[in-house]
């Protein structure tokens, strides 16, 4: 863990937000044997954008999005995040959110989201403060004293969301983080999430395996194939903002779709 | 507790009926009295031991060792089973074992802890330590494997050091499995001291329980059992309340 004090004496690239992948690839050692799971991936995501990574099951975004965040390492390339390459998990420069249970269930939704800062030694009044604060940007103002198991699947998401984001860091790393939601919980987590992307100007990167919310959410879709992953197409979704649900029917966003769904279907 | 208030009041009738039965069996002389003094002459026994300064020494003598091996034996198992539980191929090696060496009943050892301490205070204690360890070891190492590995992610993408992975990942989500393997391991360590007490002791409430068992002391004996009986409830009670409010998150 770093010391507080190094956050300030970071320079202000080192917060930039920009992600650049080069090269990267990574073997898995499964009894012996070498599994190649990603093969030679380079892209680069602007500070501020939305950036979707979709493919097929055992393609390696999960992957990819791990070793983005420090928690795996890549066996070739380089990843840099904010200008500065990265090997182990800093969340000032990244936050994460991971699937459904990844909250604390015998600490609050206040606590959960405190969980960072605590880490940190942060006062109890700082970090009071400050998970407040996220937990009214993603709309749960007044849930903070409820336990896990007393919040909705979204309102849980919601809560794993305001913890990626009370340190404030630039760039915020998703993974499936509405898979387990039904349907229309996910579509309203979906503009929720667009809404806080907006107020906060995160640079996103964010995995699933739906096309519609990969082409909803996103300023550019990512595609990747099946092991080895790599990337077999990129697109920008050239969608006005703010999406709305009217789009989803319309002519962009049905060919948009069509074309991840080809790449997908030819590597089924 | 739980149940609602007419199952709360069946629970005391079953009680009550069954210390009437005890009373009418002896009063009656459907049981010969010497064998089964009544339970009014029982619980006026009881009143009349505990009023006793040798007994309160008794009882004293029996927590101390009871506490002593309890506290010893916690911890030290506690962190062989983490260990166990944290090195995969330590655990496969090791967990068969300790199921066989749990099986075996503790107190054929009973005769080489005499030999080695001698009778008194270390030989009680080591033989609850004895029995108690392995319990402890066993429920911690399945209460390693009920940390969520997703919950150990969290903790590393936000910078946690091992030692706060263990204190605020670790302990809070083994907590409600340690709490009642520390209750199911005082039932054994309870159970071991008073064995070692009973077998060979110049001292404790075990030793008294044997003697007047010995003198037929029928009176004294079931006043000595029900001491023991309700100690050992208590404390029961005492951890489940200590359970329920430290796992109350788990639904």
């Amino acid at each position: 863990m770093q010391p507080l004090a190094n956050v300030t004496s970071l320079k202000p690239a080192a917060r930039s937000g920009a992600v650049q992948l080069t090269g990267v690839g990574q073997v898995y050692k499964t009894s012996g044997e070498g599994v190649l799971a990603v093969s030679d991936v380079s892209f680069e995501v602007k500070p501020g954008r939305f950036v979707v990574l979709v493919g097929p099951s055992g393609c390696g975004k999960s992957s990819l999005l791990m070793m983005m965040a420090g928690l795996r390492h890549p066996t070739s390339g380089t990843i840099l995040v904010s200008g500065a390459a990265i090997h182990d998990p800093d969340p000032d420069r990244v936050g994460v959110v991971f699937q459904e249970p990844s909250l604390f269930p015998w600490l609050t939704a206040e606590e959960n989201v405190e969980f960072p800062l605590t880490l940190r030694g942060v006062a109890k009044k700082d970090r009071r403060a400050k998970a407040q604060e996220a937990l009214q940007l993603v709309g749960l103002d007044g849930f903070g004293q409820r336990h896990p198991h007393e919040l909705s699947g979204g309102m849980k998401q919601r809560v794993s969301i305001a913890r990626g984001l009370v340190q404030d860091p630039p760039v915020l790393l998703m993974d499936e983080p509405f898979a387990a939601l039904d349907e229309q919980t996910r579509m309203t987590m979906g503009d929720e999430l667009l809404r806080i992307w907006a107020a906060t100007g995160k640079t996103i990167v964010f995995v699933t395996h739906s096309l519609t919310e990969a082409v909803y959410l996103a300023d550019e879709v990512i595609v990747m194939s099946p092991r080895p992953g790599r990337i077999v197409d990129r697109l920008e979704v050239a969608l006005p903002r703010p999406r709305t649900f009217e789009m989803l029917s319309g002519d962009v966003f049905g060919s948009l779709r069509d074309r991840i769904w080809r790449h997908i279907r030819k590597s089924a | 507790m739980t149940g609602t208030l007419g199952i709360k009041a069946a629970r005391v009738a079953v009680v009550l009926a069954v210390f009437a039965l005890w009373e009418a069996l002896a009063r009656t002389g459907a049981v010969n009295p010497r064998l089964l003094p009544s339970a009014s002459d029982t619980l006026a026994m009881l009143g009349e031991l505990l009023a006793r300064a040798g007994v309160r020494n008794d009882l004293l003598v029996t927590a101390s060792e009871v506490a002593t091996a309890f506290i010893v034996a916690v911890p030290i198992g506690v962190l062989i089973g983490y260990l166990i539980a944290e090195n995969r191929y330590f655990a496969e090696v090791v967990k068969p074992l300790l199921f066989f060496a749990f099986s075996i009943p503790k107190s054929i050892f009973l005769p080489m802890f005499i030999l080695v301490f001698g009778v008194g205070f270390s030989e009680k204690v080591g033989f609850g330590f004895f029995s108690t360890i392995f319990i402890v070891i066993m429920s911690t190492t399945t209460a390693v494997e009920s940390v969520k590995v997703e919950h150990l992610t969290v903790a590393r993408s936000y910078g946690a050091t091992p030692a706060q992975t263990a204190f605020r990942v670790y302990l809070p989500s083994m907590l409600p499995v340690l709490l009642e393997a520390l209750r199911i391991s005082m039932i054994f360590n309870l159970t071991g001291v008073i064995l070692a007490e009973m077998y060979a002791s110049r001292d404790g409430i075990g030793h008294q329980i044997a003697t007047w068992g010995e003198n037929f002391q029928m009176k004294q004996l079931l006043a000595g059992v029900l001491m023991i009986a309700a100690i050992a409830m208590a404390f029961n009670e005492l951890v489940r309340s200590v359970e329920t409010r430290c796992s109350h998150w788990r639904t």
